[in-house]
């Protein structure tokens, strides 16, 4: 009697915890839903952010929005081919054993890397001169010209590095779960390895690495540790202005910029902004864009699953 | 009709040189890719070992065993580069960031996996499965979110439960420790981090549930065990490699977490002191990671940059030794198996 007393006391406890993290989850996302809501106007969207004190004349979150999303394409850009091309080489080209066992280290230990190492690494390399044409130079105190190491271009090629190791990681499950009887009938049809693999395998996983892309994206949209440290912490586009003009994207891309993340960190309270109904207004945003990608992802694992039914 | 033969197959020899030489460059273009992602672990070693190595070198051991990190930061950034002594010490980041993930994970793990039980074991079917992609949504918002509420919810609570004016007043006269206690501080830190990395050690807890085989829990049900006796007894030590990888990568992602920790923690360095009782956890503190972004503004003076790449070096190494621990349990676990 004794034990089926504990065993009920234990098991009333893990439903009792499941309650809370439940709590958790539906008060935080509620949370910021009720804070944000009544910021997200077209106004507030649509309309470059001010350097204020007063949340009046905040202005919006139109240019933190652009800067996500020229982020995000750069970061994927040079992220999918290079985690890709890994990937292909790792499952099909790479001999089994010890090689194989040392590169899947390596991807591992790189995944683990916390972001912020990986900001600073990126700011040691793009601050050497030898990189100034991806930000602009800046004469030292003793006449040493260094290279400024913050722009979007920097932030961009710092992110695909961040979320190289989970797309090659994606990209090789992808891989794997297809038969290898597609491999072989594209053999047996006379196509050499390499077409094998470009008109029948990454067809085949096509849906895997879409996958292992929003995965990547929704790092990329998250980080906050990159943004600040390699895009600058400055609120407006730093480009010639207007930074929209199509005859200015080399001045906007090689200037510092800001990004949701980093503009919720400036107007929170712990950033110089101090504005929180603006910064849960832009939280609200990322929260959303989150949601979405995520919704993205299940849809196209399950058009996956359909498919995977009638083999 | 032999010279149309002829030339057909020196049409098809070039035609397939090409493809030779198409092979070849396709095959090395993909080799150099993997070896270049693979060689990244590699550059980031030597540029953050290279960059720190200044200060490393002059602090020795003490960068590890010294206290004082925010003071030195602040007369260092008021030094002429020739009186620069690059000497720093980091202990109180270090406690900083051990206190911080350990209080973490005591609240975290016996959370998570409940939830994962009960999500996997003990709810319907669809509820179970909605709840699952709750938490990965949850486990995907971004930490400046977290950060952000932290700021706005946690830390006005703990400074209207915990923090008297009487407490403050004490503390700010304090001879030795002169410190502003505003709600920012250790206990903040725990609590937000607990709730950042609880979703992971769920996700992955209940994964590893789920990939228990069902015979397991068919034969324990066969034998006459109640369905609470077969998850406590059967399915949890079956799972427990995998729940054991959540709780290590969960680690991880708490050692390094940078910008929540830097917006709630209170950014002084500080070692929290036993003797101070409760006051332990409401003291301000540091980590190592929310150090890179608090003092980043500082980082054109070259000993400043040195001392905050020195705390990378100790933040990659960890994260090398989670790594490494997590193969080494796959490991293991292969090998028993």
């Amino acid at each position: 009697m004794n034990k089926l007393l504990r065993d009920s006391i234990m098991k009333n406890l893990c439903y009792f915890a499941c309650i809370i993290t439940i709590s958790i989850c539906a008060g935080i996302i509620l949370y910021v839903f009720i804070k944000g809501y009544s910021q997200i106007t077209p106004k507030f969207l649509f309309s470059e952010p001010t350097p204020t004190f007063s949340e009046k004349n905040a202005g919006g979150i139109s240019t933190p929005i652009i800067g996500t999303i020229l982020l995000t394409l750069i970061g994927t850009a040079i992220a999918f081919p290079w985690g890709l091309a890994s990937a292909l080489y790792l499952t099909n080209y790479a001999p089994k054993g010890k090689v194989m066992n040392m590169f899947n280290l390596a991807i591992e230990v790189l995944a683990g890397v916390p972001t912020i190492v990986i900001a600073i690494f990126g700011l040691a390399i793009f601050t050497n001169p030898m990189f100034g044409f991806l930000s602009s130079k800046v004469e030292g105190v003793e006449g040493i010209s260094k290279a400024f190491g913050r722009s979007f271009l920097v932030a961009g090629i710092t992110m695909g590095i961040m979320i190289l190791p989970y797309i090659i990681k994606t990209c090789i499950e992808a891989i794997k779960s297809v038969p290898p009887s597609y491999m072989e009938a594209s053999y047996a049809l006379g196509a050499g390895k390499r077409q094998g693999i470009m008109k029948v395998l990454i067809p085949a996983s096509k849906n895997g690495i879409i996958t292992a892309i929003i995965l990547g994206m929704g790092r990329i949209i998250g980080d906050t540790a990159i943004v600040w440290l390699t895009l600058g912490g400055t609120l407006r586009m730093t480009g010639i202005q207007p930074w929209f003009m199509p005859e200015n994207y080399l001045s906007t891309l090689t200037n510092t910029g800001s990004t949701l993340t980093s503009y919720i960190f400036y107007t929170s309270p712990a950033g110089e902004g101090n504005m929180p109904s603006v910064s849960f207004g832009a939280s609200l945003v990322l929260i959303i864009i989150i949601i979405l990608l995520n919704l993205v992802t299940d849809y196209v694992g399950s058009i996956g699953k359909l498919k995977g039914v009638d083999e | 009709m032999a010279k149309l033969e002829a030339t057909k197959s020196i049409e098809n020899g070039s035609h397939q040189r090409k493809n030779t030489v198409k092979d070849f460059v396709f095959k090395y273009l993909l080799l150099s890719l993997a070896l270049l992602g693979a060689m990244m672990i590699v550059f980031i070693f030597i540029f953050i070992l290279s960059k720190s190595w200044s200060v490393l070198r002059a602090s020795g051991l003490g960068f590890i065993t010294d206290g004082g990190f925010s003071k030195q930061i602040s007369t260092s950034y008021n030094l002429s580069p020739a009186e620069q002594t690059f000497k720093f010490g980091a202990l109180g980041l270090l406690t900083a960031t051990i206190l911080s993930t350990v209080g973490a994970l005591i609240l975290a793990i016996p959370v998570g996996i409940a939830s994962a039980i009960i999500i996997c074991e003990f709810s319907h079917r669809a509820f179970g499965t909605f709840l699952q992609s709750v938490i990965r949504l949850l486990a995907c918002i971004p930490s400046i979110i977290y950060g952000l509420i932290g700021l706005m919810v946690v830390v006005p609570f703990i400074k209207e439960t915990f923090i008297f004016p009487q407490l403050q007043i004490q503390y700010l006269s304090d001879p030795v420790l002169r410190m502003q206690l505003s709600g920012k501080s250790l206990l903040a830190g725990i609590i937000v981090l607990a709730i950042m990395i609880m979703p992971t050690i769920t996700a992955l807890s209940a994964d590893a549930i789920r990939a228990v085989p069902k015979n397991y829990k068919e034969a324990g049900l066969a034998m006459g065990l109640s369905h609470w006796r077969v998850v406590s007894r059967i399915i949890i030590p079956a799972a427990r490699s995998g729940i054991f990888a959540g709780i290590i990568l969960a680690a991880g992602r708490g050692t390094g977490e940078a910008i929540a920790l830097s917006m709630v923690a209170g950014g002084i360095s500080n070692v929290p002191q036993l003797s101070h009782g409760g006051v332990f956890f409401l003291t301000p503190v540091l980590t190592l990671a929310s150090a890179i972004v608090n003092k980043s503004e500082a980082m054109s003076v070259p000993a400043i940059q040195s001392a905050l790449f020195s705390c990378g070096v100790i933040l990659l190494l960890t994260s090398v030794i989670f790594s490494l621990s997590t193969k080494l349990v796959e490991h293991t676990v292969r090998s028993s198996k």
